[in-house]
């Protein structure tokens, strides 16, 4: 499973200053990064668990 | 004044009193199914004491009913009662209209608000099938997940922490 670095943007209040602001938002592989342009609060998410389905 | 208007009618009427609540123009609703017995059925009954006797005549005489209740403007009331009337003509039904003293609605803290679910897609080959296909990425506040609206394939991460920066 290799996955490119993904960056998308997202805009939201901010969880920890309140104000709308975007919030760009990593993805890759093993970890997801959330971090507001505005005050810099980050959350990191660290890769669980995958549910793969049968192949046709 | 806002009125609570309760109309209770037979399980197979449902659907007629609610299309013809709707087409009256009623906004939000809520529906209670329940056992009911009409004042002609009970009369004459008296229930013997135990509870299995109770619960039995419940399950034997009374009749599934559905009891559809809306809060509606008092000016529109009469308007609406005529349509549910006029669409249930000859069945059996009840409505009642009680007046509203005071309606106080609370909504979730705002806490909760600011961590609501975020939805985002990003169009790339899925790791798994391959096709270049839309994959959703759903964040919540202690977890997130991705997967291929094409095949299904679905990755969880849940939250690590965070980290806040001194300005």
């Amino acid at each position: 499973m290799v996955v490119k670095k993904w960056k998308l943007e997202k805009g939201a209040s901010c969880y920890n200053c309140g104000d709308a602001t975007i919030h760009d938002v990593e993805v890759d592989q093993y970890n997801i990064k959330i971090r507001c342009r505005d005050c810099g609060f980050a959350r990191f998410y660290a890769f669980h668990m995958v549910n793969l389905p049968d192949k046709k | 004044m806002k009125v609570h208007l309760r109309v209770f009618v037979e399980v197979e009427n449902l659907g007629k009193a609610m299309n013809a609540l709707v087409d009256a123009g009623i906004t939000g609703f809520y529906v209670l199914e329940y056992k009911g017995m009409s004042p002609q059925d009970w009369k004459g009954f008296s229930i013997k004491e135990d509870p299995k006797s109770a619960v039995g005549l419940i399950r034997d005489y009374a009749n599934d009913a559905m009891l559809i209740c809306s809060v509606v403007d008092e000016d529109k009331t009469d308007k609406i009662v005529e349509e549910i009337m006029e669409s249930l003509e000859g069945e059996k039904y009840t409505i009642l209209e009680v007046p509203i003293k005071r309606i106080i609605v609370n909504y979730k803290q705002k806490e909760s608000e600011r961590a609501e679910t975020w939805l985002l897609e990003k169009e790339v080959p899925c790791f798994y099938c391959g096709e270049n296909a839309v994959q959703r990425i759903r964040i919540d506040m202690n977890k997130a997940k991705i997967w291929c609206t094409n095949c299904g394939a679905a990755r969880y991460y849940l939250v690590k922490g965070v980290e806040k920066e001194e300005k």
